[in-house]
């Protein structure tokens, strides 16, 4: 039997970033057990629009709306399994690390970082692979 | 009958040896590896040495031989191998070290390569050699 492929939008609409800008490529897919989130720019969930700020605003703003994401698809932080961060410079290594472990206190996901050019002039992009529910 | 199924289990992989434990040697909010749906997640795998915790910053030739050694530590620790690497991002600090990659690279997967892509990125601490794995379990 085919492993069944389902896109995840997002509860709240403002956070559907490729739908809004119009972009080719959904939020998330889920194919059998994993959630797989395309990666996640600091965005305004009241808004819409993109909001740029320090790496600890930027890093604190995209996994909360992760989280609402994995949620909105029945999955939680909790469930992340794999987590790549992209920085715009390693240097806000520890900024972006300081934050990220108040959202992930205890048996962390497996993660890899680097340092690339992001779009937009943001300083952090996540990208998750989760279980689904 | 309970509809739902079970929750697909989740199993956090404990380092191998001391010093491969970078949450507790520096800081990295990580688990090593994550065990879940029949593959192995593991975290970037760097020039490390797997029991003093030092960094070993070297060529990408010697970190790339190290780097692979490690990560053949995580996966076995996890009953994994190399051999069963599903996907690879090997990540390299200049493209230009594309061939020096290859060299070391092909060493460690002779028969049937995992599916990779290359990607020329700043890694931690001017490491020159990262490797981004998934395994089957």
């Amino acid at each position: 039997m085919p492993v069944a492929r389902e896109i995840i939008t997002p509860q709240n609409d403002r956070l559907n970033v490729s739908r809004n800008l119009n972009l080719p490529h959904s939020p998330g897919i889920r194919a059998g057990n994993l959630i797989f989130l395309s990666g996640m720019l600091s965005t305004d969930p009241t808004t819409g629009e993109r909001s740029p700020g320090t790496m600890a605003h930027e890093t604190r703003q995209t996994l909360t709306n992760m989280r609402h994401m994995l949620e909105s698809a029945g999955s939680s932080l909790e469930r992340a399994v794999k987590i790549n961060v992209l920085l715009y410079d390693m240097l806000e290594f520890d900024n972006m690390n300081r934050v990220y472990r108040e959202f992930f206190p205890k048996d962390p996901p497996a993660r890899t970082t680097c340092g690339v050019q992001l779009s937009a002039g943001m300083k952090i992009e996540i990208e998750c692979i989760a279980l689904a529910g | 009958m309970n509809v739902r199924t079970a929750l697909d289990p989740r199993i956090v992989v404990p380092p191998p040896c001391r010093g491969l434990d970078m949450a507790a040697g520096y800081g990295w909010v990580q688990s090593t590896a994550i065990r879940a749906a029949g593959y192995l997640f593991v975290s970037g795998v760097v020039a490390i040495d797997p029991e003093s915790g030092e960094r070993l910053n070297g060529t990408v030739t010697s970190e790339a031989h190290r780097a692979f050694q490690n990560l053949k530590l995580v996966l076995e620790s996890a009953g994994s191998s190399l051999e069963r690497l599903a996907q690879v991002r090997a990540m390299i600090y200049d493209r230009i070290e594309y061939d020096a990659l290859n060299r070391v690279y092909r060493q460690y997967v002779p028969n049937g390569p995992p599916a990779r892509t290359v990607w020329s990125v700043e890694i931690m601490d001017a490491f020159k050699v990262q490797l981004d794995a998934i395994a089957v379990a």
